[in-house]
This record gives C-alpha cells, sequence and structure tokens, in this order.
C-alpha cells in the first residue's frame, strides 16, 4: 500500500502557507498590529474576511516569534520592539523636577550625595532602629532616663527640653527650606516669594479687621498701626472739580470703552440724507447754529459744529 | 476646573501620584456614556466593546444627556475625576440612529471625536464559541488601503490601535496572545476622492468599516487529537527557538468570537493642530535604548563585556612632513627621497608610532 500521497496531503495541510501578497503586509509589533494595503476585491464578505483576517494573523505571528526572547518562569516573554506608529499621548510628558538648592550647590561643588539608609545598627541594643520616626535615633537625647548636667548650667536648665527644641528647630528648617524650593520651582524667586508671603498676611490682616460686628470702626487702635487701604466709601471733594467736569470725564471713559457703552441701532434716516451736510449745505457753512439765530452771526464760525 | 489638592495622607499622596503624567503611559481607561437614548444595536455594541476593554473601562449607565459634537466640557470633568482618557457615547436619534462616538482626550482637553454608525452588530453572547480571557492584548488587523492613504480612516485606525493596544510594554507573553480583532473596509469605489473636499462630506459615501473579532486556536499536529483543536484558543502558541525558521508556527484557524460590527462613518472632528503637535512629542530615548539602536544612531560606541562604555574617536591623519628621522652620513646626499619615504609612512620607525598610541589611550571613554 502506498501512502506517500496521503503524507504528502497531510503535511501540505499541516504547513503554514507563507503568506503571499501582491504588495507585502507591513507590522507594528509594538502594538502587535498587522496592516495590509491590498485593495480589497469583491467577494462574500464572510469568509473574505475570515481568510484576509487569517493571512494578517500568520504574518504577525512569524514576526513576533522571530524577536528575541527571554524565559520567565511563566514561559517565554517575547520582547517588543520601540512603535513606529505614532499615537498620541494621554497626558503630556512628565516635567523634570527642577534641582534644589542643595542639588544645585552640591553639582556646582562635585559632591557626591550618599542615599542615607533609614535604618542604622544601634550597638547598644544590638538592632537596627530608625534614624527618624518611630523610636527614631534623633530623639534618644529626649528619651534616655539620664543626662549629663553641664557645670555652669542654670537652675532652670531642662536637657530634655533642649534636645527636644533643638530637633523641633531642625525640623522647621527643613520644611521652610522645603517651602522655598517648592516656590523657586514654581517660578518665583526668593525675594518674589516674601513678597508675595507679605501681600498675603495683608489681605488676611485687613479681612480680620472688618469682620467685627462694627466692621472695625469701634475696635481698639493699636500703635503704629496702618488704615485699612481700599476703603469702599468714597467722597469727592467739594472745591476743585466742578460736576460738569467729573460728569464729563464720566461720559469721555465711557466712549474710551466700547464694552461699556450701549450701542443701539444706528438712527435709519442717517442712512439717507447726511444731515452734518445737509446742514452744512443750508447754512452755507457757518454751521447749525448760525443758522438758527438767523444768520445774523459774523464770520467767526467755521460751521464745524454743526447741531446734529 | 477643580483646585489642585494637596494629599493629607500617604494613601492619597500614593493615588496621586499614579496619575501624574507618565514617561510611558499605562493603558488609556475608557468610560462607556451611555445617552439619552441608547438604541437596539448601539447599547449591545457599546457592551461587548466594553467586554473587549475591560479592565480598563468604565461603565456610566445612566442617561447622560451629551452632545459630543457641541459640547466637550462633561468630557474634561469625567476625565479629570476618573483619570480616563477615551469615552464611547452611544446615542441614537432618528436622525443618526444606533451612533457610536468615539472621544480621544489629551491632557484633560479634547483631542479628537469620530462618529460611527452601527448597521448590523453580531454580539459576543449570540455566538456560542469560545471566548478570549478579558485584560488579554488583542492582535489587530487592519486590511484596507484606506488606512493608508484617506484621513478620516487614518483617523479612524489612530483611534481604534489606541482604544484596543495603545498600552506599549516591552515584553509579551505569548500564551497570553488569545485574540485578533480584525478591521477591514468595503471595497473601495473607483471614484472615491482622496483630497479633503471629500473628507468633509462628499457625495460618494464613504467605504463602511467591518470589525470583527477571532479567537486564534493551532491545529493540532498529528500528535495531538484533532478534536480539541477547535475548543482550545491559542494555548499552544509558542515562539520558535530558532529565528529562521517558521515549522513550529502550525496552520491557525480563526474561530468568529464576537463582537462583529458593521460600522459606517459619521461626524467627526480632526485633532486641532498645536494639540496634536504637544500630544505627538517623544520622550527623549533612554541610553539603554539609544545602545540597542533605536533613535539616532551613535558610532563608534560600544560597550565592552564589564558593562562599560567605550567609545573610538578618530585622531584625523597626521602630518609627517616635519618628522625628524636619523640622519646618517651616507643618505645625506638623497635627502630629498628620504622624505618622500616618510610620506609614505612605510620608513617610520618606533618613535612615530609613540605618539598615535598616547593619543589613542586618552581616546578611550569610560
Amino acid at each position: 500500500m502506498d501512502v506517500s500521497d496521503f503524507l504528502a496531503s497531510h503535511a501540505a495541510k499541516s504547513e503554514v502557507q507563507v503568506v503571499d501578497k501582491e504588495i507585502p503586509l507591513t507590522t507594528d509589533l509594538a502594538f502587535l498590529s498587522v496592516f495590509d494595503t491590498n485593495t480589497i476585491d469583491e467577494e462574500s464578505h464572510k469568509c473574505h474576511l475570515q481568510s484576509l483576517a487569517n493571512d494578517g494573523v500568520q504574518t504577525l505571528l512569524v514576526s513576533l516569534f522571530k524577536l528575541p526572547t527571554t524565559q520567565t518562569p511563566d514561559g517565554p516573554m517575547v520582547q517588543l520592539p520601540q512603535p513606529t506608529v505614532l499615537l498620541p499621548r494621554a497626558k503630556p510628558l512628565p516635567k523634570p523636577k527642577p534641582p534644589t538648592k542643595w542639588e544645585q550647590f552640591a553639582k556646582a561643588k562635585g559632591i557626591q550625595n550618599k542615599k542615607r539608609d533609614k535604618k542604622v545598627w544601634d550597638e547598644e541594643r544590638q538592632e537596627w532602629v530608625n534614624r527618624w520616626g518611630k523610636d527614631g535615633l534623633n530623639k534618644q537625647k529626649e528619651q534616655q532616663w539620664i543626662t549629663e548636667v553641664p557645670m555652669n548650667a542654670d537652675i532652670d536648665h531642662d536637657p530634655v527640653k533642649e534636645a527636644r527644641d533643638a530637633r523641633k528647630a531642625r525640623v522647621a528648617k527643613n520644611e521652610r527650606q522645603k517651602l522655598q524650593n517648592d516656590a523657586a520651582a514654581a517660578g518665583l524667586s526668593g525675594k518674589a516669594a516674601q513678597e508675595e508671603r507679605k501681600k498675603d498676611i495683608d489681605r488676611t490682616l485687613s479681612s480680620s479687621r472688618i469682620s467685627t460686628a462694627s466692621m472695625g470702626k469701634f475696635d481698639k487702635k493699636l500703635d503704629g498701626e496702618k488704615k485699612i487701604r481700599g476703603v469702599k466709601r468714597k467722597f469727592e471733594p467739594a472745591e476743585g472739580i466742578s460736576e460738569k467736569d467729573s460728569s464729563l470725564s464720566i461720559l469721555k471713559n465711557m466712549e474710551s470703552d466700547s464694552r461699556k457703552t450701549r450701542t443701539g441701532p444706528a438712527p435709519a434716516e442717517e442712512s439717507v440724507i447726511n444731515t452734518r451736510k445737509a446742514v452744512r449745505f443750508a447754512s452755507k457753512g457757518r454751521g447749525g447754529l448760525a443758522m438758527a439765530r438767523g444768520g445774523s452771526a459774523g464770520r467767526g464760525g467755521r460751521g464745524r459744529g454743526g447741531k446734529r | 476646573m477643580l483646585k489642585t489638592i494637596k494629599p493629607k495622607n500617604a494613601r492619597s499622596k500614593r493615588a496621586m501620584d499614579a496619575r501624574e503624567p507618565k514617561e510611558i503611559e499605562d493603558a488609556r481607561t475608557c468610560i462607556f456614556v451611555k445617552g439619552t437614548h441608547v438604541g437596539e444595536r448601539a447599547g449591545p455594541a457599546m457592551k461587548d466593546l466594553m467586554a473587549l476593554k475591560r479592565p480598563h473601562a468604565i461603565s456610566f449607565s445612566k442617561k447622560n444627556t451629551v452632545r459630543p459634537f457641541e459640547d466637550t466640557s462633561s468630557f474634561e470633568f469625567w476625565a479629570q475625576k476618573n483619570d480616563a482618557s477615551l469615552f464611547v457615547v452611544a446615542q441614537s436619534t432618528k436622525k443618526r440612529p444606533d451612533g457610536l462616538t468615539f472621544v480621544r482626550m489629551y491632557d484633560g482637553k479634547v483631542l479628537d471625536l469620530v462618529e460611527v454608525g452601527v448597521d448590523n452588530f453580531v454580539g459576543m453572547a449570540e455566538l456560542k464559541t469560545p471566548k478570549c480571557t478579558p485584560g488579554h492584548r488583542p492582535l489587530l488587523h487592519f486590511a484596507s488601503p484606506l488606512f493608508d492613504t484617506h484621513p478620516r480612516y487614518i483617523q479612524l485606525r489612530s483611534l481604534l490601535i489606541d482604544f484596543f493596544n495603545g498600552q506599549v510594554t516591552p515584553e509579551v507573553h505569548t500564551k497570553g496572545i488569545e485574540h485578533v480583532i480584525s478591521i477591514t473596509t468595503a471595497p473601495v469605489p473607483e471614484n472615491l476622492n482622496l483630497t479633503a473636499e471629500s473628507v468633509s462630506g462628499g457625495k460618494t459615501p464613504l467605504p463602511k468599516v467591518y470589525v470583527r473579532s477571532y479567537t486564534i486556536s493551532q491545529q493540532a499536529s498529528s500528535k495531538d487529537g484533532a478534536a480539541d483543536a477547535a475548543h482550545r484558543p491559542s494555548s499552544s502558541l509558542k515562539p520558535t527557538p530558532s529565528s529562521s525558521s517558521t515549522s513550529n508556527l502550525r496552520p491557525l484557524t480563526l474561530t468568529p468570537m464576537g463582537p462583529s460590527l458593521d460600522l459606517t462613518l459619521r461626524r467627526h472632528t480632526p485633532p486641532d493642530a498645536e494639540l496634536l503637535r504637544l500630544a505627538l512629542k517623544r520622550p527623549k530615548l533612554a541610553q539603554a535604548s539609544v545602545q540597542k539602536g533605536l533613535g539616532k544612531k551613535k558610532k563608534n560606541l560600544e560597550v565592552d563585556e564589564m558593562g562599560d562604555l567605550r567609545g573610538r574617536i578618530h585622531v584625523g591623519k597626521q602630518d609627517l612632513r616635519g618628522l625628524e628621522g636619523k640622519r646618517m652620513k651616507g643618505l645625506r646626499g638623497e635627502q630629498q627621497e628620504a622624505v618622500v619615504m616618510d610620506l609614505d609612512g612605510e620608513g617610520s620607525g618606533g618613535e612615530e608610532e609613540e605618539p598615535v598610541r598616547k593619543k589613542s589611550k586618552k581616546a578611550r571613554t569610560e
């Protein structure tokens, strides 16, 4: 019995067909994608789509399995290359953290920063203890049961309080430096940050001064206390500027800002007759006022101030 | 706009840090929003898309009055609240029945929108076939010349890659490759214009887009039983040990898994050019990836066995004309010839070799 035909047909069936297309398929392995740019011909859709997909997957898997792999306990992992298709990011690139003042100094001086471990070995207790934090080594002086007192110490010398104050001062200093660094990172230099803080304090102070029932009217004034700035009530001076001038200045301001003035529709007749021109024509160039007076005015008026 | 909050405890700080921009981004979280009327096909389609997108999916199951092409403020708010950067909105109206709108965000702002109409839909539940495991990355297959040429389809392709597979990972587990999503268009009509005119609603209708999903399984080899081949999605996919041959990769069979969608392109908003430019910014490549040959190629750099970076620099051609060789009495008359010989560089002895070696030592950088 000759089985070679049968075997050959079986082998052909179980062999991977190399996908051969007019335009070779391209892949982007980082996104596990394959792009087939060959034209799609009209065929029955369901079968056609699946065979198209089959070709694509075949190509993709062949190129995927050609990539280098790493063996892990869970199985082989294929190392993917960088993507070629550009996709927009969801968030902007992270901004590099600006160096702190210490980092700048260390860089300028060439100081290598040594990372300090959080734990230190305590010889006495024979164990690792925290450098700071819970049962921290920096609190040792406050917590030890006996402390040496210097000979020239005051009567009210409290070594525990002294040690605690010193520690608290260090913490406060660190916090202050951190704030300064944050301000510098936010774009405020030292001077500007100070100004900002000053303004903030002033604002808080002034708002607290008018926060009493009498709006601060009957409060005790302290020595050197400044008057609150930005008082809302304002009285016009009785002398000097006349009412007319002030009203005119308001009008002038209104004219300057088009958003404040009310813009109504233009008068209808203006489009038909140029009033100014008509007046000039009727008064023979002497102006509307002169015409109203009955032409008795002399040659003084130039006729520019015609009534509209 | 919400105020930036200073974290009060370590847990909230960790949560906030996780939302900070990263150089290599996580997968985009997608929010699936129901509109006022969802429609018979768009609703289930959205549900199945969500099943594919899980676990990076959030469902907004209540009705929302959103009009993505008119007002995008709700998306900006939701994106910020949920740390999501993709939206799928299902909305069915009389004018545009069964619409799905894909919204992509960048930096809390809407980057681009694509609306598609679901003309035909077969869900996952209707096909009684093996399904993929949630959270596994699909393979993507795009088949149409339009995906490379037509701006509408280029945008759709970019959006769909982002939707299904936008995460960049250094490695992928071969056993995890279970399913493929195939996106094809209908045959391209000959009068389809590829210019901008047709992009904004020309007379020829744009060809339909067919989204199909299949599970991948390999046909059993002669040793395995042929019966179990069909019902075993992909777990036998193995990479070939040798890089050249494909002998280990057995023929594949694809089983329709669902969902399958027939989509028509409707409204769209292309990305704002300035926003897109910002969104396409790439990080500077790390040293390791430069070594691998990515990015701008650096010549004459190599890492030796100790892991030190070594460079070679070219010191230029040396000027040997001023070099004084040994003067011998017998050669004094033929000085001219001697110079010529030196220029050839053959007659130089040990003295000449010395400066070259010194320079090359300096050139080595650690």
